[in-house]
Formats: C-alpha cells, sequence, structure tokens
C-alpha cells in the first residue's frame, strides 16, 4: 500500500511538469520562462526526494541538494544579467 | 574572537546536517575547518560589531516565537493562493504598493522582506536607495493602506524583536 | 510499538498527499495567472511549502536516518532561498520593462523607478 502512494505520487509529480513546459515554450516574456524553469527544478527536487526514499539510497537526496543550490545560483545569475546586463 | 566560535559551531552543525549523520565527531570536524571557512569571507560576516554571548541566547525565545508566527503564515498563504487558483474564474486586483518600514539593519530589512514573501497575498520586489520603502506586490492591492498597517502591526513587531 | 508504527504512517502519508497537492496546484496558478508577478506567488509560496511538506513526510517515515537528515537540509535550503529568488526575478522584470497585467489597479513602483 505504502509503494503505491509512493508511485502515485511521482505520476502527479511528472503531470506536474507539464505545465512548466507549456509555460517555458509559450511564455510571453524572458521572466515567465526562467519562473518556470525555477518551479521545474522544485518539482525535480521533490520527485528525486521520493525516489530517493523509495529506493533506500541517500544518494538521491544528495543529488536533489545539489540541484536545488544550483538552480537558485542559475536563478541569481539570471535576473543579475536581464537587469544590468553584466553579471558582475 | 567571539564571533569565530559561535559561526564555527553554526558551520560544525550545518556540515552535520549535509553530512547526513548528527554525532560528535562530524560536528567536530565542521566546526574545525569553519574557521577556514570564514576567514575569506570576513566582510560577509559583520565583524565590526560588538557580539556577546548574552544577547545571543537572550534570543533565542524571541526567534522561537517569530518562526512559530511565521509558520501559521505560511499556511494561511499556502491556502488563501490556493483558494485563488481554484476559483473558475479569475478575479483579482493586483497591484505594487510602498510600504515603509522601521528596521535600520541590513539584516533585519533582509528578514522583513522574506517573511513578507512568505505571508499572504504578498511579494517584495525591490528596496529604495535609502531603505526606508519597501515596494511590495499585492494579489489583492484594493486597499493599500490597510495592508500597510497590517504589515506594520502584525510583522514587523515580531522581527524588530527577534532580529534588532 | 504497533500503534506508534501506524501513526507515524498515517502522519508521513497525510503530508505526502498534502505536499504533492500543493506542488500541483502550484503548478496550475503556473498556467493560470495572468502575468509574471502573479506566477511569482504561485510557484514561491505553495511551491515551497509543497516541497517542505514532501521532505517532513519522508522525515516521519524514516526518522533521524541519513536520509532523513538529508531530507531536512533540503527542505530548509528550499524554504530560505525561495523568497530571494523571486525577490531577483520580480525586480529584473519589472526593470526589464515587463508590464503589469490589465487588471492590476495601483503602481507605485514604476512611478519612483521611471521619474
Amino acid at each position: 500500500m505504502n509503494s503505491l502512494i509512493f508511485d502515485i505520487s511521482i505520476t502527479f509529480m511528472v503531470i506536474a511538469i507539464i505545465p512548466c513546459i507549456y509555460r517555458v515554450i509559450k511564455g510571453p516574456t524572458i521572466p515567465d520562462r526562467v519562473i518556470a524553469v525555477d518551479a521545474m527544478t522544485t518539482v525535480i527536487v521533490v520527485i528525486l526526494g521520493i525516489y530517493s526514499y523509495m529506493q533506500e539510497s541517500a544518494f538521491f537526496m544528495d543529488v536533489a541538494l545539489v540541484l536545488a543550490i544550483i538552480s537558485f545560483v542559475g536563478t541569481v545569475t539570471i535576473s543579475k544579467y536581464l537587469d544590468e546586463g553584466a553579471v558582475f | 574572537m567571539k564571533r569565530y566560535i559561535l559561526y564555527s559551531m553554526f558551520l560544525g552543525l550545518i556540515w552535520c546536517f549535509v553530512h547526513g549523520t548528527v554525532n560528535f565527531n562530524n560536528f567536530l570536524i565542521g566546526a574545525l575547518l569553519g574557521p577556514i571557512v570564514i576567514r575569506p569571507f570576513r566582510s560577509l560576516y559583520g565583524f565590526e560589531n560588538k557580539i556577546s554571548y548574552q544577547k545571543v541566547i537572550r534570543k533565542i525565545p524571541k526567534l522561537m516565537r517569530y518562526f512559530y508566527v511565521l509558520f501559521i503564515e505560511i499556511i494561511k498563504a499556502n491556502i488563501m493562493v490556493a483558494k485563488i487558483i481554484l476559483q473558475p474564474k479569475m478575479d483579482i486586483k493586483p497591484g505594487i504598493i510602498a510600504v515603509p518600514i522601521r528596521t535600520k539593519t541590513n539584516t533585519g530589512i533582509t528578514a522583513i522582506a522574506n517573511t513578507i514573501t512568505l505571508t499572504p497575498g504578498t511579494l517584495t520586489i525591490d528596496v529604495s536607495d535609502n531603505k526606508e520603502v519597501l515596494y511590495v506586490h499585492a494579489i489583492d492591492a484594493s486597499d493599500p493602506q490597510g495592508l500597510c498597517d497590517s504589515i506594520r502591526d502584525d510583522l514587523e513587531e515580531y522581527v524588530l524583536e527577534a532580529f534588532e | 510499538m504497533i500503534e506508534i508504527g501506524l501513526i507515524q504512517d498515517i502522519i508521513s502519508t497525510f503530508l505526502l498527499v498534502v505536499g504533492a497537492f500543493f506542488v500541483f496546484l502550484g503548478m496550475v496558478g503556473l498556467i493560470r495567472l495572468p502575468d509574471v508577478y502573479n506566477r511569482l506567488h504561485a510557484t514561491t509560496k505553495i511551491g515551497t511549502l509543497g516541497a517542505f511538506g514532501v521532505m517532513l513526510s519522508i522525515v516521519a517515515k524514516v526518522g533521524l536516518e541519513p536520509i532523513g537528515v538529508k531530507a531536512i537540509t533540503v527542505g530548509l535550503f528550499i524554504l530560505l532561498t525561495a523568497p530571494v529568488a523571486a525577490h531577483m526575478i520580480g525586480r529584473a522584470a519589472h526593470r526589464h520593462g515587463v508590464g503589469l497585467c490589465k487588471e492590476s489597479v495601483i503602481d507605485e513602483y514604476g512611478k519612483e523607478y521611471n521619474k
């Protein structure tokens, strides 16, 4: 029963990526696309967390942490680039 | 010196959490490697101000109350935005409002900006140059004065107590 | 002993369902809401609490094993950085020239920035 609930939530999360992809392709402006990619990373972090529990392996949680860090740094970099025209 | 010890203990705790097992050996490794990390980034840690252990310990209950209030507000915010998303017809009046704040230090401004972002219906966009006004995007901006009052009375009290 | 395990299971399943539902709702908001700033509301608040809820459910399931401790770390990191990222994108969008949607009633930042 437990494994069934985890399977269902992973399926649900994969469905939740579809709106993000729609927004990345369709989004009228660049900030829209940045937000969509950021949200997609959050969903993937959640998927990796659930998957890490299902496989009983702590390494997937490391992957999730690194992905969260990369997403944050990427978002801040793109925002600075949009704002000032240069990163540094 | 006091700051080195305090931040080293904090970094040791973070190292324990990243490593995955919380025990004394890991804490010691993190705390010993802490000063090497702090030294190159000294300008970020505010070394020019005085600090005392008593002050830090005295702030812990206020911080606990702040986090309790923050938690309640986050849950309220989620229910409110969820309702807006789930209603069949979009009926919103968004807008950007200037909110004056009383906090002066950089830590306090960061704390109140992040708190505003996580609380119901508001999102910080920018801080003015003289650090007196926050520009807040509200999802329901039909009553700007009421929003300013609610931020000043409900949230800023706790932030002022906990971070200054 | 069995009862403690049962309670743990119930709490964890409840948190998992609520968290996954909130993350899904945030992504629906990404489609439905009209402009950049309103979409930021959806992803920042709802996505963050959803992710935190899922991580808490894993902690409730395994306790203080390495998986659980790392799950707390990931959840706290997301909770700490989501507002900062939202603030940066919002500021960049406004300075980049993305206007507010047509339902908007007031814009005090534009006046200050354009003078």
